[in-house]
């Protein structure tokens, strides 16, 4: 196909042009973007696809936008030698136009469907779809390698060039070949499908068959087995009968040999017998001369006993006798060490009375001064016990003085003074209160007179005040009222109350004084009281009594501190009464010698030397007691008699008193050796004693013994006579060697007979005879056993299993062996085949990559190569020796590639019915400028043998096309 | 004295197994195997049998399913006489043998007599069975003679009147002289055997073990299988009928149903293919007959497909058709004019080519090959 010119109008952005191109060589359609270049290869593809009144979007789509107009395509093309003018218009006054010139000149016209599809049918009658896609790159597909193994006019080519025979019948063969083959194997070459199953029945069938045939192998096991068994059985049974021959034989053996042995038991236990007498009288004899030797040994033994009694007898007797003697001198030393004690105790009573008495001596006159001084404490105190008075006392009633005088002052001023005077016989009674007889009145004794008068409340009353009244009067100096008036007695009266003078039956005179003179009158009796209290609490008559009294207090106390004193000293060692007491009763009745010799103290102590030359005297000895057992120092001693001190001489007393200690000592030792000898001579008396007990008791033992053994002697020669006894044993050895010799005859013929072992040989045998019944037993339980097992076996059908799990795996087998071999010469068609086909295309790629090598090493230089895959596309290109998978290429080399393929497609097709033109729409945007430059040639070269397109906006890009025709479209 | 006449069968081998026939053909052999019994009743009872003696062999194995026991035990039963049964090497009486079995002693039929014991059986008046039985599968000696061996000379045997008693001897094994000295196991003494018949101890000897029909002496007889069981056997399928009388008279009776043959055949045309195909069609009793193919030759690629399609629908009308492996040597042999047919181009003739070559070379992967490359370039043409 040869695309001659394209005519569009009302085309999108198109109103009207025709674009013409070269039918051989390179043109190159340049406009801007949008200017419409694609649009024209739109165009092309529009006219054959779409009938006029066609609905399409793309239909629509080419419409100009709000353009009621119908956009209308005309193409001009040689297709299969043809000259077409193709004219279609859509949308608006549809119509479509075809006129075909053919080789021959002839003229042929189409319009409406009939030129659509007379157009569509030459179009596919000579284009390869396959072909025309490859090598029409539209915008944006320049990187897209193409692979255009199916193109036919591609392989036809390719075909022509290799000079291999076309394929063609060829395809539905290697389908069919290829579907076989996948039957039976994977993709990768594993068995699948009906086969692989097949191969896994055989594998189970065949373990199957194992099972079932090992089971019966296990059956011919146990027959095997039962079968040895069985004569396993047979034979030890044979055994076993000979054997309970031989069992019974034996045992008649033993019944025939129990008699000997039976005899022989007797003869054995009559020679036990015998032998048991002759030990008895054995036992006899032994025991008689056992007793005569006794006898004999203790006569001997009681002699020598008795003997050894005498003399320890003898010993023990002496040995108390040193005793008694012994014990005697103890007891004088004893008595000696008495008297020397009474010696020392009487010299220690005189030193403790001597000390005693100065003591006493001593304490009396302390007691004596004791007494005075506690006379005069007592003396002192009652002084001042009787006297109450102090300086206080003393001043209070100096101060009571002063008031009482100055009160009676004030009452003699203010109250009336009432002189009374008796006249006549008629007794006057004066009576009342507050009266006061003043100092004037002359009835010194008219108050002694004065009865009691008036109403006894009254009368006595007026006794009581009158009274006291009187008393004040007396003690103040001033006179009370009287209560009668003797004749011609009158009484001067202060009248500080009431007074009523009255003449019984006659007259009754009332004188009250005035408020102020009770009040005067109250004053003097305080005061007068206050006095006369103070005066009774100090127990004086006055005040100067009292002075008086408190000097004789001060002096009485002043000699009291100082006795108190004295006696405190006295008192400090304890109450020297109490201690008189005790020493008097501890000298007792020398009291009154002591009171008497008081005197005599003096010369006592003057006749002290020549006391001292009298002990001295004494020293002389006469006294022969201890001879014995005295010490050479006894003699000091011997004459010692304890001197009488003279009285109070109490150093003397002292040095007595050490003498006699002294001597004390000196007993104490002899004593103490005299108990030593006592008590040795006891201790060997003791053990001479209990010796000479012992050999009196061992003595008479030994007669008892002896005793003993002859009456026992005695006895048994009662019952038999010493010779009888030897007789008797004698008998008794005959008797047991015959016995023996017997026994030994017996023993003879039980040896002879085998009796003995006859037993053990039966048990023996028994035991054999219990083992093989063992075995049998054990066989025929493992027979039954295997047997029970077979019968299962026959039950199961063991053997019919087993032949049908054969016949199982022969047919799976069969099958399996079938399915293989078909397998097996689907695997050998589709392996040739394949081989063979792989040659053919390695040939027809062969011309394909040769192309695509020259036209690239143009670009590349020497070093280029590629490899194309089954497909015919190119997998790798080499560069200098480096080998590269396409993928991994740049872009720029990926769409050089991609371009070189296109062309080489196009030069290897250009020269048959089928080519197409090559068209580019917008390549090569990403080459450098020098492969520009390379790549232009390239393209100038390609149009030498077909139709090269190229639409760009970028016209420097192909600027290096040689001999390309440039149109430019314009907007 | 009266004749004597009764039936002499043997090796039932009931239970047996055969792989070439296929489950559906196995079992109905099987079932032909049980009518054959059925049919020596049949026979007995029309030829007035006193009874039926089996020498051997009446089960294929001692362990056989339960099902074969109980629908022997019914075949049995379908003789009207007393069967006498004698224990083979297939069902000897070893340890765990089916005859001692539970299974067999619940349901034998009370008119059938297993000879377990080599003491004389006396069937019927004047009339003694002793028998061989095998206790093992591997006798040490000849299995026969213990049947024989205590029988004492009859004196009155030379008298005109005969033997006072008929004694049938039952045995089974091989005797020397048939197995062609091939036998595992010890052998018949047949000389020893032949000596007690002239002797007048024996007056008939039934034989088991060769499934063929074979007549040893007039009185010494294997009885052959009562249904074929391989194609082996030349004459397989009878009871022998025996009588005894004054002399002896011995008649094969067939009771078998089924066939197995080899067929030896030479493939080299298409003629040759048709003679086959004529040969298939006139067989008897297709639906019981199993064919052992024996094929020598070539064939074309064609005919080689048209063989196997034959050999395929044969197999479906007769029980069985097999190829006998061993003597099938049919070889493809495509010639140029095949190819050419097939207008093949290119690749896949390249590959035809290469695979008849190698074929020519004597691949036999080849052939299969070849053959299966043609039928499918022919089916894709």
């Amino acid at each position: 196909m040869r695309l001659h010119s394209l005519a569009l109008r009302d085309f999108r952005g198109v109103k009207d042009r025709i674009v013409r191109f070269r039918a051989l060589g390179t043109t190159v359609v340049v406009g801007d973007n949008e200017v419409g270049k694609s649009s024209l290869v739109e165009a092309f593809g529009l006219i054959f696809d779409l009938p006029d009144d066609s609905k399409s979007t793309r239909i629509k789509d080419i419409q100009p936008v709000g353009q009621d107009v119908g956009p209308e395509v005309t193409a001009e093309l040689s297709l299969g030698g043809r000259e077409l003018t193709y004219t279609k218009r859509w949308l608006k006054n549809r119509s479509t136009e075809l006129t075909i010139v053919e080789p021959d000149g002839r003229r042929q016209s189409w319009t409406g469907r009939e030129a659509h599809n007379e157009a569509e049918r030459l179009f596919k009658q000579n284009v390869d779809p396959v072909l025309w896609q490859t090598l029409m790159v539209s915008q944006g597909q320049s990187l897209v390698l193409p692979t255009p193994a199916d193109a036919e006019p591609l392989i036809t080519a390719v075909t022509a060039e290799s000079g291999t025979p076309v394929d063609g019948a060829s395809m539905p063969l290697v389908t069919a070949v290829e579907h076989e083959y996948l039957r039976y194997w994977t993709p990768r070459g594993k068995p699948t499908g009906d086969f692989a199953r097949s191969a896994k029945a055989v594998s189970a069938a065949e373990l199957g068959a194992a099972q079932a045939l090992q089971a019966m192998d296990e059956v011919r096991s146990d027959i095997r087995r039962a079968e040895r068994l069985n004569l396993d059985l047979e034979d030890v049974t044979a055994r076993l009968t000979d054997h309970l021959a031989g069992v019974e034989e034996l045992r008649e053996r033993k019944q025939a040999t129990d008699e000997i042995l039976l005899r022989r038991d007797s003869v054995r236990s009559r020679a036990e017998t015998g032998r048991a007498r002759l030990e008895n009288h054995t036992r006899t004899r032994l025991d008689r001369e056992r007793l005569l030797d006794e006898v004999e040994r203790f006569t001997k033994y009681e002699t020598e006993l008795a003997a050894r009694r005498g003399d320890a007898e003898l010993v023990a007797r002496t040995a108390a006798e040193t005793v008694q003697a012994a014990e005697a001198a103890l007891a004088e030393v004893v008595e000696l060490k008495d008297l020397r004690r009474t010696d020392v105790q009487a010299a220690e009573r005189r030193v403790a009375d001597l000390m005693d008495r100065a003591e006493l001596d001593r304490l009396i006159g302390q007691q004596t001064e004791l007494v005075d001084v506690r006379a005069r404490i007592a003396a002192a105190g009652t002084i001042l016990d009787r006297i109450k008075v102090d300086d206080a006392i003393v001043a209070g009633l100096e101060d009571a003085r002063a008031a009482v005088v100055e009160a009676r002052a004030a009452l003699a001023a203010g109250v009336p003074e009432v002189t009374v005077r008796r006249l006549g016989p008629e007794p006057v009674e004066l009576t009342g209160t507050g009266l006061s007889a003043t100092g004037s009145s002359g009835a010194g004794s008219s108050g002694a007179g004065m009865p009691a008068a008036g109403s006894p409340r009254a009368g006595s009353s007026a006794a009581r005040a009158s009274g006291a009244a009187l008393s004040s009067a007396g003690l103040d100096g001033g006179g009370s009222a009287p209560a009668e008036l003797g004749f011609d007695e009158s009484a001067e009266l202060l009248v500080s109350g009431e007074l009523v003078v009255g003449v019984p039956g006659q007259v009754e005179v009332t004188v009250r004084a005035g408020g102020e003179a009770a009040t005067l009158r109250s004053r003097v009796d305080d005061a007068v009281r206050r006095e006369t209290d103070l005066l009774k609490k100090a127990g004086v008559k006055d005040v100067a009594a009292a002075r008086d009294l408190l000097r004789k207090a001060d002096t009485a106390t002043a000699e009291l501190n100082e006795a108190r004193r004295t006696e405190k000293s006295l008192t400090s060692g304890g109450d020297p009464g109490e201690r008189i007491a005790v020493l008097t009763a501890r000298l007792g009745v020398d009291d009154e010698a002591e009171t008497e010799a008081a005197g005599d103290k003096q010369p006592a102590v003057e006749g002290v030397p020549g006391q001292m030359s009298l002990f001295e005297e004494f020293a002389s000895p006469h006294d022969t007691l201890f001879d014995e057992v005295a010490s050479p120092h006894g003699t000091l001693f011997d004459d010692f008699e304890v001197p009488e001190p003279k009285p109070d001489d109490l150093a003397g007393a002292q040095r007595i008193l050490d003498a006699a200690r002294e001597a004390l000592a000196e007993a104490e030792r002899l004593l103490s050796d005299a108990e030593f000898a006592v008590a040795q001579a006891r201790k060997a008396a003791d053990e001479d004693r209990s010796e000479a007990q012992n050999a009196r008791a061992r003595s008479e033992l030994a007669g008892e013994r002896l005793a003993a053994a002859v009456e026992e002697l005695e006895a048994a020669r009662a019952v038999l006579d010493d010779d009888a006894v030897a007789a008797a044993e004698a008998e008794a050895t005959t008797e047991v060697e015959a016995v023996l010799e017997e026994l030994t005859v017996v023993q003879e013929q039980a040896d002879e007979a085998g009796a003995d072992q006859v037993a053990g040989e039966l048990t023996h045998a028994l035991a054999v005879a219990t083992r093989l019944q063992g075995e049998r037993d054990t066989l025929r339980d493992a027979l039954r056993t295997t047997e029970g097992r077979l019968e299962q076996s026959g039950r199961d059908g063991l053997a019919t299993r087993r032949d049908l799990a054969e016949l199982e795996l022969a047919a799976v087998r069969a099958e399996h062996e079938s399915l293989a071999r078909r397998a097996e010469a689907a695997q050998r068609v589709y392996e040739t085949l394949s081989r063979h086909r792989a040659a053919a295309q390695t040939k027809y790629s062969e011309p394909l990559q040769t192309r695509i090598e020259s036209l690239g090493r143009s670009v590349y230089g020497p070093t280029f190569r590629v490899w194309l895959d089954d497909d015919l596309a190119v997998a790798e290109r080499e560069l200098d020796g480096v080998r590269l998978r396409v993928d991994a290429l740049s872009t720029g080399a990926q769409e050089q590639l991609a371009i070189i393929t296109r062309l080489a497609i196009s030069h290897l097709v250009s020269t048959g019915e089928g080519s197409v033109p090559v068209i580019f729409d917008d390549a090569l945007g990403w080459s450098d400028k020098a492969r520009l430059r390379d790549m232009g040639a390239l393209l100038g070269r390609a149009g030498d043998h077909g139709q090269v397109i190229v639409l760009t906006c970028m016209p420097d890009r192909y600027e290096y096309v040689p001999k390309a025709t440039f149109i430019k479209l314009d907007g | 004295m009266d004749s004597l006449t009764f039936l002499h069968s043997s090796d039932w081998q009931l239970g047996m197994m055969r792989r070439f026939l296929g489950p559906d053909g196995q079992a109905r052999w099987g079932q032909a195997r049980l009518d054959a019994v059925a049919r020596i009743g049949a026979v007995a009872e029309r030829t007035g049998a006193a009874f039926v003696v089996v020498t051997g062999d009446v089960f294929e194995h001692n362990q056989v399913e339960r099902q074969t026991i109980l629908r022997a035990c019914e075949a049995l039963k379908r003789i009207p006489v007393p069967v006498v049964l004698l224990p083979g090497n297939h069902d000897a009486l070893e340890p765990g043998s089916l005859w001692t079995s539970s299974q067999w002693l619940a349901h034998a039929p009370g008119h059938v007599t297993v000879l377990t014991e080599t003491t004389p059986f006396r069937i019927l008046p004047g009339v003694e069975i002793v028998g061989a039985p095998w206790r093992s599968r591997r006798p040490l000696s000849d299995p026969a003679a213990p049947g024989y061996a205590g029988l004492e000379v009859d004196p009155a045997v030379d008298s005109a009147a005969g033997p006072a008693t008929i004694r049938i001897l039952l045995a089974h094994g091989q005797l020397t002289s048939l197995s062609g000295g091939m036998s595992e196991v010890p052998t018949i003494d047949q000389a020893a055997m032949e000596a007690a018949v002239t002797d007048g101890r024996l007056q008939y000897v039934g034989l088991g073990d060769r499934h063929s029909t074979t007549r040893v002496t007039d009185r010494i007889w294997f009885s052959g299988t009562q249904e074929v069981t391989s194609p082996e056997e030349d004459a397989p399928g009878n009871v022998l009928k025996v009588t005894i009388g004054d002399g002896i008279e011995v008649e094969p009776i067939r009771v078998g149903a089924w066939h197995m043959v080899d067929h030896r055949v030479e493939l080299f045309d298409e003629e040759s293919i048709t003679a086959l195909e004529d040969w298939f069609a006139e067989l008897p009793d297709k639906e019981r007959t199993y064919v052992r193919l024996a094929g020598d030759g070539s064939l074309s690629l064609p005919l080689l497909t048209r063989l196997d399609t034959i050999i395929d629908a044969q197999g479906e009308v007769f029980a069985s058709v097999e190829r006998w492996t061993k003597f099938w040597t049919v070889r493809p042999a495509p010639d140029a004019a095949d190819l050419e047919s097939l207008q093949l181009s290119g690749p896949a003739r390249a590959a035809m080519e290469e695979l008849r070559q190698a074929l020519a070379g004597g691949d036999e992967g080849a052939g299969a090959a070849l053959s299966l490359m043609h039928r499918l370039a022919r089916d894709a043409g």
